[in-house]
């Protein structure tokens, strides 16, 4: 059918190859055709950032990119942080210690976000920290504890190194 | 030794219960769920605000291929009552005779996929007769308004005990009206000032991240099984039990985590649609709005509040007449609790010999107004703190001052016939007043900078809430907690869990809170007025105490001792110096497959007549809220400099999810405060999504922000704990009016304080 459209890529490390319906967005791809339903949608209109997944490296809002977008390209997603043993990611375990979550349902894409800072700046200032997170929208915690988990997370990867 | 001296478990900064689920992404919602064969719901949603259905033309969506069932009004038979509501039964699961607002509900559509489905609602025709559209209180309660509903639907009005009453319907376009009086009006003539203001209140939408979603089916085609994001499954249950006249036993509702709510997800939202659909088609229906699509489904109310109140020239509060106008929208939804609680509230925390209060709901035909954080009391807060500030300044009295003249005392009543203040209101205030340095804000003035204070107050608990919770403890000491509170993002699954496991001696790793279905789950009213602690939270110390006895006295009988002499410590029991696995001695009773011990735990207010709401209130809940901000008097903006709020814990159970709990309201407070509101053009929502409608995002935090966790003590719940999640968000917005007058000399009486509303305040002054 001329309407879908063949992907290959990789998710989370795995070697994915899937025909979607070319409408397919990213994010449908990720929960539906990948049953990787740690990506949350929310918003559908890339602002609130609960969709946030790593595409090559990149954060995107997978809601607003289609699937087709993917191909060819390394997908991350929330399931992809933890370790083969099941040793969570140093921003996973910030925010499960500190509580920087209520709902959870903005919390995938506020771990993605915080990951792909960290991974460009290790050492953020809180200013950083603040103006990074608000491209991502929480609605319960009032953000003060999440903005304190990242740079925990920060801490806990550079031990005195914060800023 | 005090109890709290020596808790293991209770007050320690824990991780939660789910935490590991939620930073892996493996929480499962409503919205993650896939069934076999599943369909996917989307509805038709009204363009005009008010009309008469004149015909509908569907049959063009049901020939589209992959289309499995259209509903539309004419469809629904007299097996089903079409209706839903809390006290007033008026919305339609679809629109019957007519529409009564952008976005209600016309049809809807049930596919192979949601893409299919919104083509179908494309291809539905429907012919309507406009009428009047009705857009504001104002409007709808002038002379020859258009009536939303022409007959009063079917309704019922609670039982009120002393000084308190209600009426469905009086006059028309209020659907409900709630009144309270106490002491004689005549007291107001010997009142040396009475000064007369009026407060308006925008409304907001909640904007919880997860959409209001369902997944219905049939089974054995008489039997519904619905998973659904619900705040109150078994008040749902009974709900859809008399809409689908069907027993309760043959109604199971199950909750996974719920992705936000604040108040929306109570009562009917997608069910309804999706069991309907699911009946047509005999398959499983999965019903998710869009995120736009929240915004036309449940929304705060917008109210205007008058106060009129007498005072004496030393600043002794006398009297306070308030009449409430809330904008309830098209249906009523929870708009008579919601009067009824800030017709309740609107006094606030002070000492009166004489209230008189009206609040009523008023329909217009915009989206419906329901159950919003603060449930009213954030409307009245709003006012009431605003004009405490005013009436101080005409006194020429220090507002802190004059509140503190006039604040309830720990333990005197708030009325006649209610409970005792359950904290100290002056140690709050001045411990918030401290840390904004408002005893120094004279020291050196900065032009345009001003500092503010508010109390904002509630009853907490809900009325007339009961409450049960089972434990079961199998043989090597695991622990089942099986109660209905729904883990909505305020922790009540570790915060309950913390609980059983103090109580037993055992780890906090031990409990495991299991799945909500009302088939299995013990009766809970529902999340909702702070109620996980203060109601849920006795029910289940009461199982754990009854569990552990059990325990103590099996224990007693098999070592031949007494029960006050054991002790129970990580299903040991700890005799003298010896501590005995528990395993072995249950083994050697009940023989090699062992035993689970089982204990349930009630709680319920004693209903009681002389209190205004039938049952006293279980705790008071409060806000102490300061504010530091400077206003740029060329563009209104305001720069909050520094927000202290506090709560009152009583016992905080995990300090971390209480600091979250004020915080996030809190902040939500701020974004009402300052910018966030629906925004209407006559009947039109003008910003319905997410781009258009702001919310607070991390940049928008205050300079400095501070939550102070207070833990007086006096609590109802387990080990004096209080419930928390909505008093932060209540002084916000009045603390933030306060500072602006201290800073300006100018009082804005409306929300919120957005840049044009505050520069033309300033310009009409100057
Ligand atoms: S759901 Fe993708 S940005 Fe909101
Ligand atoms: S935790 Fe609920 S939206 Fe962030």
């Amino acid at each position: 059918m001329s309407d879908t459209v063949s992907i290959t890529c990789t998710v989370n490390g795995e070697p994915v190859a899937a025909d979607v319906p070319a409408s397919t967005t990213l994010a449908d791809f990720i929960r539906e055709a990948c049953g990787l339903t740690g990506t949350k949608i929310a918003c559908g209109h890339a602002v609130c950032g609960a969709c946030t997944i790593h595409l090559d490296g990149v954060p995107v809002a997978s809601c607003s990119a289609y699937a087709f977008e993917a191909d060819g390209s390394e997908i991350r997603t929330v399931e992809g942080l933890e370790d083969a043993d099941g040793e969570l990611d140093p921003v996973q375990a910030a925010f499960a210690d500190l509580s920087a979550f209520q709902c959870g349902y903005c919390t995938s894409g506020m771990i993605m976000l915080a990951r792909a800072l960290l991974d460009r700046d290790p050492n953020p200032s809180g200013e950083t920290i603040r103006k990074w997170l608000s491209s991502n929208i929480c609605r319960c915690t009032g953000y003060e504890m999440i903005v304190e988990a990242v740079a925990r997370a920060a801490e806990a990867a550079n031990p005195g190194t914060m800023r | 030794m005090n109890e709290s001296a020596r808790l293991e478990v209770v007050g320690r900064p824990a991780r939660r219960k789910d935490a590991r689920e939620k930073v892996r992404g493996k929480a499962g919602y409503t919205t993650d769920i896939s069934l076999p064969g599943m369909l996917h719901a989307k509805a038709l949603r009204s363009a005009i605000a008010h009309a008469r259905l004149v015909g509908i033309d569907a049959s063009a969506a049901r020939e589209l291929p992959g289309v499995h069932a259209v509903l539309t009004g004419d469809g629904i038979g007299d097996d089903i009552a079409p209706t839903y509501g809390y006290f007033i039964k008026d919305q339609p699961i679809v629109a019957l005779d007519k529409v009564r607002y952008e976005g209600d509900t016309v049809a809807a559509v049930a596919a192979e996929t949601e893409a299919i489905a919104d083509a179908a609602l494309r291809l539905i025709k429907v012919e309507y007769e406009e009428l009047p559209p009705v857009a504001s209180i104002e409007d709808a309660l002038s002379d020859g308004a258009a009536e939303l509903f022409e007959e009063a639907p079917m309704g019922i009005v609670p039982a009120y005990g002393t000084g308190a009453s209600a009426e469905l319907r009086p006059r028309p376009n209020v659907c409900y009206r709630f009144n309270y009086e106490t002491g004689s009006p005549d007291v107001f003539e010997t009142c040396d000032h009475v000064f007369e203001d009026t407060f308006h209140f925008s409304r907001m939408q909640h904007f919880h991240l997860e959409p209001f979603a369902a997944v219905a089916q049939w089974l054995d085609g008489d039997r519904i099984e619905v998973s659904t994001s619900c705040q109150n499954p078994f008040a749902l249950r009974k709900e859809l039990g008399r809409v689908f006249k069907l027993p309760e036993n043959s109604i199971s509702v199950r909750v996974p985590f719920v992705g936000g709510g604040y108040g929306s997800k109570n009562n009917c939202k997608a069910e309804p649609i999706a069991i309907l659909l699911a009946r047509m088609t005999g398959r499983p229906v999965r019903f998710a709005l869009t995120h736009d699509e929240n915004f036309l489904t449940n929304t705060q109310h917008a109210a205007v509040l008058k106060l009129k109140t007498g005072v004496m020239n030393d600043g002794t509060l006398v009297a306070r007449d308030s009449e409430i106008f809330l904008d309830s929208g098209a249906y009523s939804d929870a708009s008579p609790l919601v009067a009824e609680k800030a017709g309740y509230r609107i006094p606030g925390p002070y000492r009166y010999r004489h209230i008189r209060t009206s609040c009523d709901c008023v329909m217009t035909n915009t989206a419906p107004a329901g159950p919003f954080r603060g449930f009213g009391g954030t409307q009245t807060s709003w006012a009431c703190e605003s004009q405490m500030d005013m009436i101080a300044d005409r006194l020429g009295m220090d507002p802190l001052e004059f509140r503190m003249k006039n604040l309830i005392d720990l333990g005197e009543p708030f009325v006649p016939g209610e409970s005792g203040m359950d904290s100290d209101l002056r140690a709050g205030l001045e411990l918030v007043a401290r840390e904004i340095g408002y005893h120094d804000r004279k020291k050196n003035p900065v032009p345009n900078r001003g500092v503010g204070l508010a109390l904002g107050f509630k009853d907490g608990g809900g009325v007339n809430k009961p409450a049960q919770a089972r434990i079961k403890v199998s043989t090597f000491g695991d622990i089942f907690l099986h109660c209905g509170t729904v883990e909505i993002g305020q922790g009540a699954h570790s915060a309950l869990s913390a609980v059983v496991a103090e109580i037993l001696g055992a780890p906090a790793g031990r409990v495991r809170y299991m799945p909500i279905n009302t088939d299995h789950t013990p009766y809970d009213q529902g999340t909702n007025a702070s109620s996980a602690i203060s109601v849920m939270g006795q029910a289940v110390e009461r199982a754990a105490r009854s569990l552990r006895a059990q325990v103590l006295d099996f224990a007693a009988d098999r070592l031949g001792a007494e029960p006050q002499d054991l002790d129970l410590e990580d299903w040991h029991i700890r005799k003298g110096n010896e501590a005995l696995p528990l395993a072995p001695m249950i083994m050697g009773h009940f023989g090699g497959t062992g035993w689970e011990f089982t204990a349930d735990g009630f709680h319920k207010a004693e209903t009681d007549h002389s209190a205004p709401l039938e049952t006293q209130c279980v705790f008071w809940e409060l806000g102490w809220g300061a504010a530091d901000i400077e206003v740029d008097p060329d563009t209104g903006l305001i720069t909050v400099h520094k927000l202290v709020v506090s709560g009152d814990a009583g016992q905080a159970i995990n300090p971390l999810v209480c600091r979250g709990q004020d915080e996030g309201a809190a902040i939500m407070g701020l974004g009402q405060a300052l910018f966030e509101e629906m925004v209407y053009d006559g009947t039109r929502l003008m910003n319905g999504d997410a781009f258009a409608y702001r919310v607070p995002m991390a940049q928008d935090l205050p300079a400095e922000f501070v939550s102070i966790t207070q833990e007086q003590g006096h609590g109802p719940g387990p080990f004096g704990a209080k419930g928390m999640g909505e008093g932060g968000m209540l002084p916000v917005a009045p603390a933030i009016a306060n500072a602006l007058f201290d800073a300006t000399g100018v009082r804005v009486a409306a929300l919120p304080l957005s840049p044009p509303r505050v520069k033309a305040a300033l310009a009409k002054n100057s």
